[in-house]
């Protein structure tokens, strides 16, 4: 009798353990806010269906990632693909690439000067990363934006 | 072991405490000042300490108050940004954005004070730049770009996605706001709670010390007192007891160094001064005896000149007045002349003593036969009495000797002439004369009266005669003081053996002499 319950309380502490472990992993970056200017440098237009803006044509976006607090080269690159589904509205899917991983974000946008995207996932440093992107047009031409990472976890 | 390193302590304790003991009262105060001077210093740096904590923390308390009306600056300036660009949003009119205009104008200056203000710990300043950070990330990344989407997207700038963002990014200012402040605040509060306790802490140490400064202060003077009055007023009893005459009062040495030399000081003049009396009656017991000696020498002068005196001047009247025969005319001039011889060798037993005891006598240092001495003043006194027969006994030999013959001749005639003198019935008088070891003994002995045991000690003194002036034998008392000075100053010893009522025995050596 004695026996099993040593066993159990063994168990049970190994798994608290993996428990901590695991959720650590998924956590990577921790609560965070990333803070990164993109420059936009590239800008594709598939028009399909009907000529002119109709649901189902899409926008690639392609644009330089840059933190002037550490380097003034660029840190990485970001694109943006969205396909419009009613008049302006849009849905966008961000890949932002880092330097220790990537973050993918998606969501609707109506507005290209002012959005929020939901952080859905991402690789390396911030992988299973959850959260909240929020891109502000700073600039028209050159358009440039701030793309503001509210990592949960 | 153990017992000979107890017994090493218990030596070193009495000497440790003997040094103590015998420290001098300036080292002691020197110590006791020094002692003092430290502990009110101690005193006053604790009080230092504690006013400059004081004033630390009031410097502090101070520069927080700023720090915190800086702060509540800033946070108005950001509410100023956050409500004017809310009103230009929902009015878009101009004026609307006159805050946001004023408060992004002043912005800069007041984030650069904030910030140079709020640098008092690493996390207020830490926390200071992350709130300056966010403040710029707010007016650069939202604020502005807010401003602008008005002008150009008015549609844009009042979607729900603007407000939350605007929303969101003030609340989290304000956070900070306020967590920077609680903060700053409990700092300032520990700081001043710290200094109020050190301040307490240095006050209490201060007045314990000031208190114990005061107490051994006080332990010191009367230590001194105590040290210093006390040995003194026990010489001062020591002193009075001397000069009322007790001159046995001695002090024992007790107290600091300087004060047991004093009591020191104090006995050895005691001792002076009882030496000193006792010298001083000494000198007035030999004063007396001089004046006692002076009157009785004045008294046997007087009567041993008058008497001789009386008999020239008695026979010399009786030989102007009256008609005598030629031979009783010279009967009576031999005495005369006898008296007068008598007078002269008086005076000149006088003089002699005087010159002797003032050693003004100079005697001749010649070769002399002691023995032909002895035979010549033997044969000149065997003819003055009929009733002695002179029994002399010398050697063949010479028995030489270094001196004044004459003053020797004086010696021998002084004892043959007592020997004469003290065996008034007459008797055999022996002269001897012979040399034993280095010396040469000369005696003379009588059969006469002998000298009391009570007068033997002072028989050599000036005037003593014993028993002679009541049995009627003339004489100065001086002859044996003269012949025991003049033996003496040839380095020879005088002595006697008497008996009283069998005679008498006068003898005295002289070294021989060394040939050249």
């Amino acid at each position: 009798m004695r026996r099993s319950f040593r066993i159990l309380a063994a168990a049970g502490a190994l798994a608290i353990l993996a428990g901590v472990v695991g959720w650590t992993s998924a956590a990577g970056t921790g609560p965070a806010t990333i803070r990164i200017v993109e420059r936009q440098f590239g800008y594709t237009r598939v028009d399909v269906g009907r000529h002119g803006l109709s649901p189902g044509d899409s926008e690639i976006i392609t644009s330089r990632l840059f933190n002037k607090r550490v380097t003034q080269k660029p840190i990485g690159s970001g694109r943006f693909i969205c396909t419009f589904t009613n008049g302006l509205n849009r849905t966008c899917i961000a890949t932002i690439g880092l330097p220790k991983g990537q973050l993918v974000a998606t969501g609707a946008v109506r507005f290209r000067e002012f959005y929020n995207l939901a952080v859905v996932g991402g690789t390396g440093l911030y992988d299973n990363a959850r959260g909240t992107l929020t891109v502000i047009r700073t600039t028209r031409k050159p358009a440039r934006d701030i793309l503001l990472f509210r990592l949960a976890g | 072991m153990a017992p000979a390193a107890e017994r090493s302590d218990s030596t070193a304790t009495p000497h440790w405490r003997q040094r103590l003991r015998t420290a001098s009262l300036s080292s002691r105060v020197m110590v006791g000042s020094a002692v003092l001077a430290l502990l009110v210093a101690a005193a006053f740096g604790v009080l230092l300490y504690a006013v400059s904590t004081l004033d630390d923390a009031t410097k502090r308390e101070r520069h927080a108050k700023t720090v915190t009306a800086a702060t509540l600056q800033l946070e108005k300036l950001v509410v100023d940004l956050e409500t004017g660009l809310r009103g230009y949003v929902l009015s878009r009119q101009p004026a609307a954005l006159e805050p946001w205009r004023n408060a992004r104008a002043q912005l800069p200056e007041k984030l650069r004070a904030f910030e140079r203000l709020a640098s008092t710990t690493a996390q207020q300043t830490r926390r200071a730049r992350n709130l300056v950070t966010q403040i710029n990330e707010y007016l650069n990344d939202y604020s502005i770009p807010v401003v602008d989407l008005v002008r150009a997207s008015p549609a844009v700038s009042r979607t729900q996605t603007v407000r939350q963002e605007g929303f969101f990014r003030v609340s989290e200012i304000r956070r900070q706001f306020a967590r920077f402040l609680d903060a700053e605040n409990a700092l300032t509060a520990h700081r001043t709670s710290s200094a109020q306790s050190w301040s307490d802490r240095a006050i209490a140490l201060a007045v314990f010390g000031l208190v114990a400064s005061a107490i051994l202060i006080g332990g010191f003077g009367l230590y001194l007192a105590r040290s210093i009055a006390e040995p003194v007023r026990e010489v001062s009893g020591g002193a009075a007891r001397l000069a009322g005459g007790d001159l046995g009062t001695r002090l024992v040495p007790h107290g600091p160094g300087e004060v047991q030399e004093l009591t020191q000081a104090f006995n050895d003049m005691a001792e002076r001064l009882e030496r000193g009396r006792r010298e001083l009656e000494a000198q007035n017991e030999k004063l007396r005896e001089s004046e006692r000696a002076k009157s009785e020498l004045v008294s046997v002068v007087a009567h041993e000149l008058r008497t001789p005196l009386a008999s020239v001047l008695g026979f010399t009247s009786v030989l102007l007045q009256r008609d005598l025969s030629r031979e009783e005319q010279r009967q009576y001039l031999g005495i005369i002349d006898a008296q007068g011889r008598r007078l002269a060798a008086l005076v000149n037993d006088f003089l002699d003593v005087e010159r002797l005891e003032e050693g003004k006598v100079v005697l001749a240092q010649e070769l002399v036969d002691m023995g032909r001495i002895v035979r010549e003043q033997t044969e000149l006194f065997a003819g003055q009495s009929p009733h002695h027969l002179l029994d002399v006994s010398l050697p063949e030999t010479p028995l030489a000797v270094r001196g004044d013959a004459n003053r020797l001749a004086q010696v021998v005639a002084n004892l043959l002439s007592n020997a004469i003198k003290y065996s008034p019935r007459g008797g055999v008088v022996r002269v001897a004369g012979d040399r034993e070891g280095s010396n040469v003994r000369v005696s003379v002995a009588d059969q006469g009266i002998g000298i009391p045991e009570e007068v033997q000690k002072e028989i050599f003194g000036k005037f003593v005669r014993g028993h002679a002036t009541a049995n009627g034998i003339e004489g100065s008392g001086l002859g044996l003081t003269i012949s025991r000075s003049l033996v003496e100053a040839h380095r020879g010893h005088i002595d006697f053996e008497s008996t009283s009522g069998k005679g008498s025995t006068f003898w005295f050596e002289l070294p021989v002499a060394v040939p050249d």
